[in-house]
């Protein structure tokens, strides 16, 4: 292998480094059809992933039109949604199958 | 809207312009599937355990005698089978070429989301359809490349489409199609957009309304209906369409 590949394939490695270390990660746990944390903090200007894990037997749909995002969630499993970059302000969000207890709201500062 | 969105400043209607140019100007001798193309856009995303029901029809004016009046129905039954394939069977009803209405076209589409949303400047996605008309026996496998790209408060949606046909009746061929939705996020009840299809027998540009009702707990009520008016000959003049889904 020649020097220039292994700095071009060293660069993209990097660059994929780079770019997964840039997206901060924040846990959300759905647990008795609630959302902890309720309030989720993210920064502003910056994609965030959200990665929500939903320890209920029964699945569960985040759900919110100012994020635009949905994602169900089934039963004792995992997901991950991406939002962002956002502005600043409040992103409410909800699991829209226990819409009277699941509620919740972004907010990116 | 209180709310923003900003997930790229590109300009997607320059991408997106860019793409068509480019996939009519690669195609030697572009086209569309025999009949109107004017139908759908699909967006690229799939929800685990998601079933559904949908009505779609389409009525058509123009002042051809053989555009004219005709109508098309189709009644499909949905269902995810992961929380990226989703899979749909279709049964279609249609008065073409003048005939009497009739049930005679059965589709199954199974499609594929390939990108998580958000994770990508765009979002992308796949749709395989094969569809058989049985009283000819002519049959049609398309594949269709989904891409979705999130621009402030805009949606920009575009379909490309390969197709090939073949049957008793009708020439083997390869065919290809293109449509873009320019979706505004006025509200989720109402969602203006404005609908471009372009192939060799439509070429269609109009106004769509559509909307989502939320019913309680995982049920869910989508309508979209609009006016897409042709641009050439081919075309008919008015293209009226209706679409509801039952999300459950």
């Amino acid at each position: 292998m020649n020097i220039s590949r292994t700095l071009l394939i060293t660069f993209f490695l990097s660059a994929q480094t780079i770019a997964v270390a840039a997206t901060p990660i924040i846990k959300i746990e759905i647990r008795n059809h609630l959302f902890y944390p309720a309030e989720v903090i993210v920064p502003a200007n910056q994609k965030v992933k959200l990665l929500i894990h939903n320890t209920d037997p029964t699945p569960e749909e985040f759900e919110s039109y100012e994020l635009n995002r949905e994602k169900v969630i089934v039963g004792n499993s995992k997901a991950v949604v991406f939002i962002g970059p956002l502005e600043q302000g409040e992103y409410p969000f909800f699991g829209e199958f226990n819409m009277s207890t699941a509620l919740g709201k972004v907010i990116a500062r | 809207m209180s709310f923003s969105y900003v997930r790229s400043t590109k300009n997607p209607i320059i991408l997106i312009s860019t793409c068509a140019l480019a996939s009519i100007a690669l195609s030697p001798n572009y086209a569309v599937a025999d009949g109107s193309s004017i139908d759908k856009i699909y967006h690229p995303y799939v929800q685990a355990l998601e079933q559904e029901i949908e009505y779609r029809s389409r009525y058509q004016k123009d002042s051809n005698d053989n555009l004219d009046g005709q109508q098309r129905h189709l009644l499909g039954f949905g269902r995810s089978f992961s929380d990226r394939v989703f899979g749909e069977i279709y049964l279609e009803g249609s008065n073409d070429s003048g005939e009497s209405f009739s049930i005679d076209v059965i589709e199954v589409e199974a499609k594929i989301q390939l990108t998580e949303q958000g994770e990508y400047d765009s979002d992308w996605g796949i749709l395989f359809e094969l569809e058989r008309e049985k009283s000819d026996n002519n049959w049609e496998a398309s594949s269709t490349l989904i891409a979705l790209h999130e621009w402030t408060d805009w949606i920009v949606t575009t379909n490309f489409g390969l197709i090939y046909e073949w049957g008793s009746r009708i020439d083997n061929e390869w065919e290809t199609s293109f449509s873009t939705q320019f979706r505004y996020r006025y509200k989720q009840t109402l969602e203006p957009s404005i609908e471009i299809y372009f192939s060799e027998d439509s070429k269609g540009i109009g106004p769509v309304l559509s909307g989502t009702f939320r019913l309680g707990g995982r049920r869910k009520l989508m309508w979209e209906s609009g006016l897409i008016l042709g641009v050439n000959s081919n075309t008919p003049d008015e293209s009226w369409k209706f679409n509801i889904e039952y999300e459950f």
